[in-house]
């Protein structure tokens, strides 16, 4: 029995103060929602983007088999082009990659997930790039479609993509 | 020997992320969604009473946060602003719930592990305030919830609703008397 | 002048802020390695990711070092092959080629089968050796393409070898097929170039 209607409402308030624990997973989510689409200038009527998450996850294990792999595009490129990086890497909680495109500082390539599959996109002009992923901040892997870097001086594997084009 | 490289201080402020990804960091954002999903997340859950309506309306806040960040204005008080959305989100979904007339749901694990006595009430307890909460008409449920849980000003809230101080403590002194009858009823169940 | 202009460089490269990820003794050792390149007209931007590179991946300085110094010594070698004309990419393409083993000639006779860039000519060149394929069938088979194929074409030959080693083919018997396949004679005929290829414009 409550006596009092105060002591009611206060029982309903601790009770909704406590904390509630939302699923990390959408943390990536969101940045995957955002690589989609990374410009963060808003055009001047923010839309409410359809919620991705079915398509996001379907897309992403089909660009793992069919997206065109960075190194086939090797020729007549003028100027950069977009690459995208794929790792099916179900049991990572991070993914980054490195390479001779962004200095190989890990907070520069951000990589995104969907159900394991992780993706980024960056833009590169023609040259060859070596290049790792970073899992979870401590464990090496090349890129298992690219080439092999052969020269590896640091002891870890590196990959190397080959962008075609007229070099300056 | 190097250090790991990227990894963002805990310590780093809300102005300071907001710094970063303004200059390109996007990985930056990642640490302000960490920062905030939880504390946006019970807001949210309470207000729609669905968990996966609730972390569509927070995916999508945080989202729509980001492709309007130029227009924070004040980058230190980017909770307050992201709240703003959220608060506004949760409108939009909150009318679509109704339409479906969604009842709360469950914590089903909460009911298979409650073994004891007093975790059962628990549990019923708490399913009882979602249900009174479910029967707010939402403008009072979010009054309500925006000064009782989330601790705003009345202030504040008129900034985030855009409604008057006056039309908000009379939203909220309905709240709690359509509450403690709601919850009166229950006990007769 | 020409002490300013040199001082002018060392300061730039100083001042490169990427190199203060490198310790005080380090940086001061890659440092003077990228000018001493700079200064013979190398590119020193290869250099610094190699030197980046190391730092990332947690290696100790003479390591690092070490590796500025050979990319250095390499590209050096690679222009001295590719002519003073070559652009970066070609050069660091040129590196790989002659690390997997190809000699210095082998670059040269490149650059006067093809029109530039070579880069793709020596990625998949150096790209074949890695897979497996002898040195000497690789080389005389992208030099047997040199004159004609496309960068798109080598790419394609050489994702067709991978496949087909992949698959469980010896790689120097992979690559001499698809190089049948591909309307190429034999190896070794290849080696020897029929008549008179196109010769491209001359490099500056």
């Amino acid at each position: 029995m409550f006596d009092r209607d105060d002591e009611l409402v206060d029982r309903v308030v601790r009770q909704l103060r406590q904390p509630v624990s939302i699923d990390p997973a959408l943390d990536d989510r969101v940045m995957a929602e955002i690589a989609a689409d990374p410009a963060p200038r808003a055009t001047s009527r923010p839309r409410f983007a359809l919620r991705p998450w079915p398509w996001l996850a379907a897309a992403a294990v089909l660009g793992a088999i069919i997206i065109a792999r960075p190194w086939t595009r090797g020729a007549d490129n003028s100027g950069s082009n977009a690459f995208q990086f794929v790792l099916v890497a179900p049991q990572a909680s991070s993914v980054a990659l490195v390479g001779d495109f962004n200095d190989w500082d890990p907070a520069r390539s951000p990589m995104r997930t969907a159900q394991g599959v992780w993706a980024t996109t960056v833009p590169l002009a023609p040259g060859r790039y070596r290049y790792a992923f970073l899992v979870n901040g401590v464990e090496w892997r090349a890129d298992p479609g690219a080439p092999d870097a052969h020269d590896d001086e640091f002891g870890t594997p590196s990959s190397v993509i080959t962008v075609g084009g007229n070099g300056s | 020997m190097s250090q790991p490289l990227g990894i963002d201080s805990v310590e780093a402020s809300d102005a300071e992320l907001v710094r970063r990804v303004r200059t390109g960091d996007i990985g930056a954002y990642s640490t302000l969604v960490a920062r905030y999903r939880n504390r946006l997340g019970r807001y949210a859950v309470h207000m729609l009473g669905d968990r996966e309506d609730a972390e569509e309306a927070l995916q999508d806040s945080f989202v729509r946060a980001y492709r309007s960040l130029d227009r924070c204005d004040d980058p230190a008080r980017f909770g307050a602003w992201l709240y703003g959305i959220l608060v506004n989100r949760c409108r939009t979904s909150g009318a679509r719930a109704a339409r479906r007339r969604r009842m709360f749901v469950r914590d089903a694990d909460a009911l298979n592990g409650a073994t004891h006595a007093d975790q059962a009430d628990r549990v019923e307890w708490s399913d009882t305030v979602n249900r009174a909460l479910a029967r707010l008409a939402p403008e009072y449920r979010e009054a309500f919830l925006l000064k009782h849980v989330e601790d705003l000003e009345y202030d504040a809230m008129a900034r985030l609703t855009g409604a008057g101080v006056s039309a908000l403590k009379m939203r909220v002194k309905r709240a709690r008397e359509q509450l403690q009858r709601f919850l009166k009823e229950a006990e007769h169940v | 002048m020409i002490l300013t202009v040199l001082l002018l460089m060392t300061q730039v490269a100083v001042q490169d802020p990427r190199l203060e990820r490198l310790d005080p003794e380090t940086r001061s050792l890659v440092v003077s390695v990228v000018d001493s390149a700079r200064a013979a007209g190398l590119p020193s931007e290869p250099l610094i990711q190699r030197a980046l590179e190391g730092v990332t991946k947690g290696a100790q300085g003479p390591r690092i070092v070490a590796a500025v110094r050979r990319l250095a010594t390499d590209l050096g070698t690679a222009r001295g092959a590719l002519g003073s004309g070559a652009t970066a990419p070609e050069l660091e393409a040129g590196v790989a080629a002659l690390r997997a083993g190809a000699g210095p000639q082998v670059l040269t006779q490149l650059r006067e089968a093809r029109r530039p860039p070579l880069t793709m000519a020596l990625a998949v060149l150096a790209d074949l050796v890695t897979s497996g394929v002898p040195v000497d069938s690789a080389s005389a088979i992208v030099l047997a393409f040199a004159p004609t194929a496309r960068d798109a074409d080598l790419v394609e030959f050489r994702r067709a070898v991978e496949r087909d080693i992949s698959l469980g083919a010896p790689p120097g018997a992979a690559a001499s097929v698809r190089a049948l396949n591909t309307g190429i004679r034999s190896t070794t005929d290849a080696a020897v170039p029929p008549g008179q290829p196109p010769r491209p414009p001359s490099r500056p």
